[in-house]
């Protein structure tokens, strides 16, 4: 699999990230480094807990994460979901955050693909 | 040697990224908040070459950061880029108005940011240098003052020491000493110095009391034309010879014209003043222009008390000395000669410095 065929199966924008990173080396790298990373982790339990303020940060972090590295799709549900949380209310943010989870999960699977190979 | 790096943000991520394409040419130092950054700039603030600021950070954030930077005065020392997802207009005049180098939105270009990064790497290395060099020249220039200025002192001493040699070859001729040179100058010098305090109308100042003194080493340069016979006759002169007598003083202005060196106008002003009126009178009555009261120049008022009260209390050719009661008293009953009731007050006032310096300096 390349580091392209990767980000169409994500959703991302691949020009994007080029761009930005300089050197698809360095894409891959950090691709394979958002395995790791804990915002969508911190979300998903501030959400169970009814954290607002915690539930904000963490979506917000996410959102800037995904701007980095290009994934387009998940980075706009996670904006729309940062916006609804700005408020620190929960009122109608269910809907925005189960949106959140398909994009993360389909990032995630064509992330998982391409660090295997 | 400035070859670290020190980014700042609470996101791994972000941090990585920006590390990976810096870390070719510099070491990176990571701080995941204010505190933590702060800390290592404390430690590493003379290897740090550029910071690089996130804004939103939980413990300390950028802005304070930015805030404590100032006041170590750390800012104008290691260039600050912010890098922010904060996108409003005032937070990025804030940070600059706190002394940012630059302010870069998220999402970042990296290839960019490397970019930026070095130009204000280079721009303030040069800065540190030309500080450093500028530094150091001043030091030059002002131990070169010194210098100058010790040489300038010197210059002065030795051009009075040139003024008082020539009037002391003048004065050898009648007197055999130039110790009269140095009394009249400080007797001078006792008088300004007095009036200075007690009539500040006169506006004399230690420069101008300075010029005073030293000019009066030549109040007697005209007698170098009047001959043997008049200048070193023990008895009374006649009338002629008394004519004769009273032109050392235009013949002394005469010899000062034909002078041509580049005097200091003060200077020239004042010996040409005391050369040529020492030997008026407050009363009119005085040569050779017969002025009047303040017509007379205060130079020349000074030296004339001066120059009587040394001749008084000193022998001459032509008569014994006086005692130090009678020269006061012959002074103030104007017998010796009319001055300004002013200086007469200044003379009273100064008798003891006089009768001391007379004792002390044979």
């Amino acid at each position: 699999m390349t580091v392209k065929e990767c980000y169409e199966l994500a959703d991302a924008d691949y020009n994007d990230v080029m761009n930005r990173l300089g050197s698809e080396a360095l894409v891959k790298r950090f691709a394979v480094k958002f395995l790791q990373d804990r915002s969508y982790q911190e979300l998903t339990e501030a959400m169970e807990a009814k954290d607002a303020e915690l539930a904000f940060r963490a979506v917000h972090t996410l959102k800037g994460v995904c701007a980095n590295l290009g994934f387009k799709r998940l980075q706009e549900v996670s904006s729309e979901l940062t916006e609804k949380l700005r408020g620190r209310e929960f009122e109608g943010s269910e809907p925005l955050y189960e949106a959140v989870k398909i994009q993360y999960d389909r990032v995630i699977g064509a992330i998982t693909q391409l660090a295997e190979e | 040697m400035r070859d670290k790096i020190l980014i700042v943000d609470d996101v791994e991520l972000n941090r990585s990224i920006l590390g990976a394409i810096l870390e070719n040419e510099y070491t990176i130092v990571e701080a995941e908040n204010g505190k933590q950054a702060l800390e290592l700039i404390e430690e590493l603030k003379d290897e740090i070459s550029v910071i690089l600021l996130d804004l939103i950070m939980p413990e300390m954030d950028g802005m304070q950061v930015l805030a404590e930077l100032n006041k170590r005065k750390i800012i104008g020392m290691i260039p600050v880029l912010v890098i922010s997802g904060e996108n409003s207009y005032e937070t990025e005049k804030e940070c600059f108005d706190l002394g940012v180098s630059d302010y870069i939105a998220k999402p970042f270009n990296n290839v960019i940011i490397q970019k930026r990064v070095k130009n204000v790497a280079g721009l303030y290395e040069y800065k540190l240098q030309l500080e450093e060099k500028v530094e150091e020249q001043t030091a030059v220039l002002r131990k070169a003052y010194q210098t100058l200025k010790i040489q300038t002192e010197k210059l002065h001493r030795n051009n009075q020491k040139i003024v008082d040699i020539l009037g002391t070859v003048v004065e050898f001729r009648n007197l055999e000493s130039g110790e009269h040179i140095n009394r009249v100058k400080k007797y001078t010098k006792i008088l300004a110095e007095e009036a200075m305090k007690e009539y500040p109308e006169y506006g004399l100042t230690p420069e101008k009391i300075d010029t005073i003194v030293s000019a009066s080493s030549l109040h007697d340069i005209g007698k170098i034309t009047i001959p043997d016979h008049i200048l070193l006759k023990p008895g009374k002169l006649t009338k002629d010879e008394f004519e004769c007598m009273k032109s050392h003083t235009t013949r002394g202005c005469e010899l000062l014209d034909q002078i041509d060196v580049e005097w200091d106008p003060e200077l020239r002003q004042a010996i040409y003043e005391i050369c040529r009126y020492h030997h008026e009178r407050y009363d009119g009555k005085g040569y050779p222009d017969a002025l009047v009261g303040e017509e007379i120049p205060l130079s020349a008022q000074l030296v004339s008390i001066a120059d009587v009260y040394d001749a008084l209390v000193n022998e001459r050719c032509y008569k014994d000395a006086y005692s130090a009661e009678e020269a006061y008293r012959m002074i103030t009953h104007g017998e010796c000669g009319v001055f300004s009731p002013k200086l007469m007050e200044v003379f009273r006032k100064t008798r003891k410095q006089f009768e001391m310096l007379k004792k002390y300096n044979k």
